[in-house]
């Protein structure tokens, strides 16, 4: 894994307990993982800190956080854009 | 209507603003207050503290001054007190202008709203004599209305506005993913006493995933004209009084039970309960004529009012559950198999009346996860 795989894992364990023993399932709903509307948000924040990035408005929508995956692309995303 | 007092095991302090909350309706009840007021071993700094606590300041100097008690309050207290009534009668002079200002500017673009919450109860529940304190004021409008209302606003000179809470960029991300509401808007004046104006719009009368909810386009549907006092001619739009009672009550329990709002120490507090007493009390026969029943069963939000409702009886005295026929609504475990949220009066073991007298909700108890995992 590299070093975004772990970070980006240990901080959504941080948050969703259902996780924390088993892999994360990058294709599961998170919701199914027990994100709701106050998860979510402390979810984005951490993952702002932690890789010291912003979502912009237009990210801060469901769709961002569907999956485990979909997150990570965006945050990614934003990585390389802050990088280029 | 004769209620029981207030039993005083919670000190004469809470007795007081309890009594205030409720409203006094005879002469048992004002002498009691009085007698309280001018007892020997009544604590003025926790008096104080727990008025401002449930914004309940104004009110309460209101009363000592209604009452005639000038000289036998403490100087220093009295002459806060009337300081207190004076700022909030300016503020509420100030939110009435900018409200009918916004109002006409929302309707300048054809938008449907209603005026909600401390703009409308001032002057119809609180006889418009500066008692009721209010941070903002509050609108609903319809969800596909959002951006139009939105670049309204910024016309009238509103901004998002996040500063207010402790940890700004989680409220901003969280007003973006809980479309329930706009983001809070401000706008700075030049007014002596109110640098700022806050404007709540909000398009939902529940919060986003709740279990249920009452359509906002139903609710706005036929709304009353209702006179802006010391504006002759001009009126504002507000709900009619079955979704009016609907929206206080709902609003009131999603801030019973989603812990942002305990974290926020908005949660609970005596004169939102006192709101609910008096919209019952003016509106008993519009509430009790069957409509309201009907719309609470066909939109599954009867258990939510009545749960409301039965914590509310318990804490005043009053019977509202039984006034309207909801005696059996109300199951707090079937409300928490339907939420998300734990932070419910059940979460705390305590009664809601022991919760609105706690100065730390959130902080003495552990904050339970949002949702139990499998």
């Amino acid at each position: 894994m590299d070093d975004i795989t772990i970070q980006f894992e240990e901080c959504l364990r941080r948050h969703l307990r259902s996780t924390k023993p088993n892999a994360i399932d990058y294709n599961m709903e998170l919701a199914q993982l027990g994100l709701d509307s106050m998860t979510a948000v402390a979810v984005l924040l951490d993952m702002e800190k932690t890789f010291n990035i912003r979502f912009p408005d237009e990210m801060l929508v469901e769709g961002t956080f569907r999956t485990a995956r979909r997150l990570k692309e965006a945050v990614q995303l934003l990585r390389e854009r802050q990088a280029s | 209507m004769t209620r029981p007092l207030p039993d005083q095991s919670l000190g004469p302090e809470w007795t007081i603003l309890e009594l205030l909350a409720r409203g006094i309706v005879d002469d048992a009840e004002q002498q009691t207050v009085r007698d309280l007021l001018l007892s020997q071993t009544l604590d003025w700094g926790e008096l104080l503290e727990q008025a401002l606590r449930h914004k309940m300041l104004p009110m309460l100097a209101h009363h000592i001054i209604s009452e005639g008690l000038r000289f036998d309050v403490p100087m220093s207290i009295y002459l806060h007190l009337e300081s207190a009534l004076e700022w909030n009668r300016s503020q509420i002079d100030v939110f009435r202008r900018e409200t009918v200002r916004v109002a006409q500017g929302l309707a300048g673009h054809g938008i449907h709203f209603v005026v909600t919450k401390g703009m409308t109860f001032e002057s119809t529940l609180y006889g418009s004599l500066g008692t009721r304190h209010m941070n903002d004021i509050d609108f609903m409008i319809a969800p596909p209305d959002r951006e139009a209302v939105m670049s309204g606003m910024q016309e009238l000179g509103f901004r998002p506005f996040f500063g207010w809470a402790k940890d700004a960029r989680r409220e901003e991300i969280s007003s973006r993913l809980n479309r329930d509401h706009l983001p809070k808007l401000a706008r700075e004046i030049d007014q002596p006493g109110t640098r700022i104006i806050n404007i709540d719009i909000a398009n939902s009368l529940t919060w986003t995933k709740s279990p249920f909810d009452v359509p906002v386009e139903e609710a706005l549907a036929n709304p009353v004209e209702q006179p802006v006092p010391n504006m002759p001619g001009v009126s504002i739009p507000c709900f009619r009084p079955v979704y009016q009672f609907l929206f206080t009550v709902l609003h009131l329990f999603r801030e019973a039970w989603l812990q942002k709002f305990v974290d926020f120490g908005t949660d609970v507090g005596l004169m939102k309960f006192g709101d609910v007493i008096r919209l019952i009390d003016r509106d008993r026969y519009e509430l009790t004529d069957g409509e309201l029943l009907r719309i609470m069963q066909t939109r599954r939000v009867t258990d939510a009012v009545a749960w409301v409702l039965r914590h509310m009886d318990e804490t005043f005295q009053t019977r509202t559950q039984e006034l309207l026929a909801l005696e059996k609504y109300g199951d707090e475990k079937l409300l928490a198999s339907q939420m998300q949220s734990s932070a419910y009066v059940g979460a705390w073991g305590q009664s809601m009346r022991e919760r609105l007298q706690s100065k730390a909700r959130g902080s003495l108890r552990e904050v339970a996860p949002a949702h139990s995992s499998t």
